[in-house]
């Protein structure tokens, strides 16, 4: 026994030195975790945490209805799972592959209101209900953005909400409840007050740090993040409202996929202690969540300032969330009647270089939007006002359609008609996003979410450049982010470009161009 | 990122290897025989005490088994693919009946631990139930009226009116879903026996109470599916998020012993209620495979059964000897568990599951 231990204090010694020479993690393998994008801020946290462990963690961002369907299909080749809320992995785990799911931190979702708004407003001065912010939107006092209900956990959870001060219900909502048409007009109204809607909660965070917009609803550690930064810049900081009648919170529950792997069990527990362990927990807690059993710790007090409306004392009292079945009829109504329309250019990259793979790629892309059922399974399904259409292009417009208010036949069609369309030459995105803007320039862009949504796979080299772009962009005087997804030999820094100058977003589709169109589509 | 290593520092390197590897055959040749694996279901509660290292140790050491799980609720895991599964290891006679209805007589069952079903809340609920004369305290122990408590909970009354403003809603008691969890399931049952006049429901009387029952949980929504997450939920977020939930009593006993740091900060905020009167929940052990059986004598073995209780809170064969509940240093804690009643039978629980669900 003695010459065993021996060797094996040796092998130990021998490994460490190995770690200390690979200079990071990686010597206990590799951890895949799919997690919501709300964990983005914990990267310095993780990357302490696979010093300390050896174990290389590999992190993959997705929405919380996404990370419910994959958990539906086994958890996909994930080893651990991370979502925002632990009622999508209860929906999720059909298979029973989680285990050791603990609850990392928790946060409420709140709504941010820039301070002086809420001081205007009187929210800074009593208990705030989500009908006194009703009330506000309904007099045109307030605007604010959102994620969608449907992608992310925060804009679902903040959706329930509403729901149950709009039926003007303590206790759990009900199937018949949502059959409600007068609660239908009222929430559709209400959603006609979201500026700008996204995918991710981050994402909403980091969109509204680049405009001027009133208000958000997100988590507070998000928001306590956002002020950090606005301070930091000297603008006003937002204040955070907790609706008494509407509050939910998010308990961000890290749970192991157990497909049999002894190896990756371990690195997971080695990773879970790590994130539990009260130097962990600490600086969790830095970045503005709520961890522990025993409240806001001394040393992390002046994280949750007072001054922002955060109040750590106040007793939290979330409204009971509904049962699957109830929940997930609630987010096709939100998908298909009660949110914003949507109207959406898809810019589509025709030049020769798609022939082959890259043409198949975009047209599995398309066919996941336009055909309703295959959407569905996303919760991505159109809406019955939206309008879609579709701008085929190379170094010039080759042609376009639009869908107004579309039945699933219509966007069948649509997508007949894209797919049987000939590829032309060479490549020019900025022509197409000008044409983009100028069928956006027909509609009441208030009555809807506009985004232009530009696929490629070239460098633009076609007559326009983007002093063009931005010439038309300033002309429409439109607020539209124009959203690319890259895949092939695209030219990021073009679409970073165009990203930048309309508070859009460059997806990168080259591994994956599905789930990134998905992704985008979570953005209106 | 990587550097390469030094071919020299490699060549150590392999010779270590070599000489380690040689070290393990050593150790396999002149050691025992590896330990059998054995897979099956588990409930979410029973984790922490098939996970102690030292239950771990006894079982492989003396009887030669290794138990691997995946966590399920104890009705759900009746139902679910058992394709090489070894046993399961629900938390009450209702499973068990559940399983010999479907499938019939199984290898073997024993039961192995018991807990009486509890409420937990919060200081400031218990103080306020107190005062509206639903718990009351004997001998530093806190009961709970079910009858008064499910006549609030029916009556839609809010927290505000029973004095408590500072929570939104109305009265309610977070359960796991009593059509998958055991917790679940056994408050169904006990709040049946409840609303049924504090007696037993038998399939005459069911009728009657099906549709105030089926009233309580359709105000619930959203349940949990196992006991564990919703016991951590509970201490985590706090009176607001689960003013009172339903567990077990083994839940609070384990936890004062393995985080004793973090069980400190909330000691004095956790009261523990018992029902009056309760019900208990037997874990009984389903061996389903030849190997599955191999399991059932090591979880009945004595230092097992002790480690149940001193670490994990399960009243176990050994409770009954030394009745030492001191030991856990949780407030309000029964010496003895006294007030119990029958759960319904499993005609009457199927049917309280099926029209649950």
């Amino acid at each position: 026994m003695r010459k065993i231990l021996k060797h094996m204090s040796i092998a130990a010694a021998v490994f460490s030195l190995m770690f200390v020479l690979t200079g990071c993690g990686g010597s206990k393998g590799e951890l895949r975790i799919l997690s919501g994008s709300e964990n983005q801020e914990l990267e310095a946290i993780l990357e302490k945490c696979e010093k300390e462990t050896g174990v290389d963690i590999q992190m993959t961002y997705q929405g919380s209805v996404d990370i419910m369907r994959t958990l539906k299909e086994g958890g996909g080749g994930y080893d651990a799972v991370w979502p925002a809320s632990s009622i999508w992995i209860s929906m999720g785990d059909e298979q029973h592959k989680v285990k050791y799911a603990e609850s990392i931190s928790t946060t409420p979702v709140v709504f941010g209101i820039r301070k002086s708004l809420a001081e205007e407003l009187g929210f800074t001065q009593k208990d705030v209900s989500v009908k006194d912010i009703l009330a506000a939107i309904d007099e045109g006092k307030l605007k604010f953005c959102m994620t969608s209900a449907t992608q992310s956990n925060s804009g679902a959870s903040a959706y329930i909400g509403f729901l149950n001060a709009f039926l003007d219900k303590e206790g759990v909502i009900t199937q018949e409840d949502l059959e409600d048409q007068q609660m239908q007009d009222e929430l559709r109204k209400f959603f006609s007050g979201v500026e700008r809607s996204s995918g991710s909660s981050d994402w909403l965070k980091e969109m509204f740090l680049e405009s001027d917009y009133d208000a958000m609803v997100n988590y507070e550690c998000l928001i306590i993040s956002a002020n950090k930064t606005l301070t930091e810049r000297g603008e006003e900081p937002l204040y955070v409202v907790y609706p008494y009648d509407g509050l939910s919170i998010a308990d961000s529950p890290l749970g192991y996929l157990d497909h049999g792997d002894q190896e990756k069990e371990e690195a997971f527990l080695a990773v879970q202690e790590y994130l539990l362990s009260e130097e962990a927990q600490s600086d969790i807690e830095a970045t503005g969540r709520r961890t522990g059993y025993g409240g806001v710790s001394e040393e992390n007090k002046e994280v949750f300032n007072s001054d922002w409306g955060i109040d750590v004392d106040r007793i939290l009292s979330p409204i009971p969330m509904p049962d699957a079945p109830v929940l997930l009829a609630a987010l096709n109504l939100y998908q298909t009647e009660l949110r914003k329309p949507s109207l959406t250019v898809y810019c589509l990259d025709y030049s020769g270089s798609m022939y082959g793979e890259g043409m198949e790629q975009l047209l599995d892309a398309m066919y996941l939007i336009l055909d309703q059922e295959e959407a569905g399974q996303y919760l991505l399904q159109a809406s019955s006002r939206e309008v879609d259409a579709a701008v085929l292009f190379d170094d010039t417009v080759l042609d376009m359609k639009e869908v107004k208010e579309p039945t699933s036949e219509d966007l069948m069609k649509l997508y007949d008609w894209i797919s049987d369309y000939p590829m032309g030459g060479g490549t020019d995105i900025y022509n197409a996003a000008i044409e983009g803007l100028n069928i956006l320039r027909q509609y009441d862009l208030s009555e809807y979410t506009p985004a232009i949504i530009l696929m490629t796979d070239g460098q633009s080299n076609g007559m326009s450049d983007f002093d063009d772009f931005k010439a038309a962009y300033d002309a429409a005087g439109l607020d539209v982010p124009v959203f690319s997804i890259m895949f092939g030999n695209a030219e990021e820094s073009q679409l970073e470009e165009l990203a930048e100058y309309s508070n859009g977003r460059v997806f990168d589709g080259r591994d994956d161009l599905v789930g990134a169109f998905r992704s985008v589509k979570g953005y209106n | 990122m990587k550097k390469t290593i030094n071919p020299r520092l490699l060549g150590l390197l392999l010779l270590i290897v070599i000489a380690a590897g040689t070290g393990i055959i050593y150790q396999m040749t002149a050691g025992k025989k590896e330990p059998i694996r054995l897979t099956g279901y588990l409930g979410g509660e029973k984790i922490g005490f098939i996970e102690d290292e030292e239950v771990q140790e006894i079982l492989r050491d003396q009887y030669g088994i290794e138990i691997d799980y995946s966590k399920a609720g104890s009705l759900d895991m009746v139902i679910l693919d058992q394709e090489g599964m070894d046993y399961l290891f629900p938390s009450s006679q209702t499973a068990l009946e559940y399983y010999r209805e479907l499938k019939g007589e199984p290898a073997k069952s024993e039961i192995i631990l018991n807990t009486p079903i509890v409420l937990y809340t919060h200081k400031i609920v218990s103080d306020v139930l107190e005062e509206q004369g639903i718990v009351s305290e004997e001998d530093g122990v806190m009961y709970l009226d079910m009858a008064e408590m499910a006549r609030i909970i029916t009556e839609e009354r809010s927290w505000k009116e029973i004095g408590l403003p500072e929570l939104y809603g109305n009265v309610s008691i977070d359960t796991t879903d009593p059509a998958k969890s055991n917790s679940g399931n056994m408050f169904a049952g006990l709040l049946a026996n409840t609303l049924n006049g504090g007696v037993t429901v038998d399939e005459e009387a069911l009728p009657r109470i099906l549709p105030q029952l089926q009233e309580v949980f359709d105000k619930l929504g959203y349940m949990e599916t196992s006991s564990s997450d919703l016991f951590s939920q509970f201490l985590k977020m706090g009176v607001g998020a689960k003013p009172i939930i339903a567990g077990y009593e083994s839940q609070l006993l384990e936890f004062a012993v393995e985080q004793p740091d973090d069980f400190a900060k909330i000691k004095d905020d956790i009261v523990m209620l018992y029902p009056s009167p309760t019900v208990w929940s037997t874990h009984i052990y389903i061996a389903l495979t030849e190997n599955g059986e191999m399991a059932v004598d090591g979880l009945l073995d004595p230092q097992v059964q002790e480690l149940a209780w001193e670490k994990h809170g399960f009243r176990t064969s050994v409770y009954s000897a030394a009745t030492d509940t001191s030991g856990f240093g949780v407030n309000g804690l029964a010496k003895d568990i006294t007030r119990v009643m029958q759960m319904p039978d499993y005609a009457v629980m199927r049917q309280i599951i099926d029209s649950l669900q």
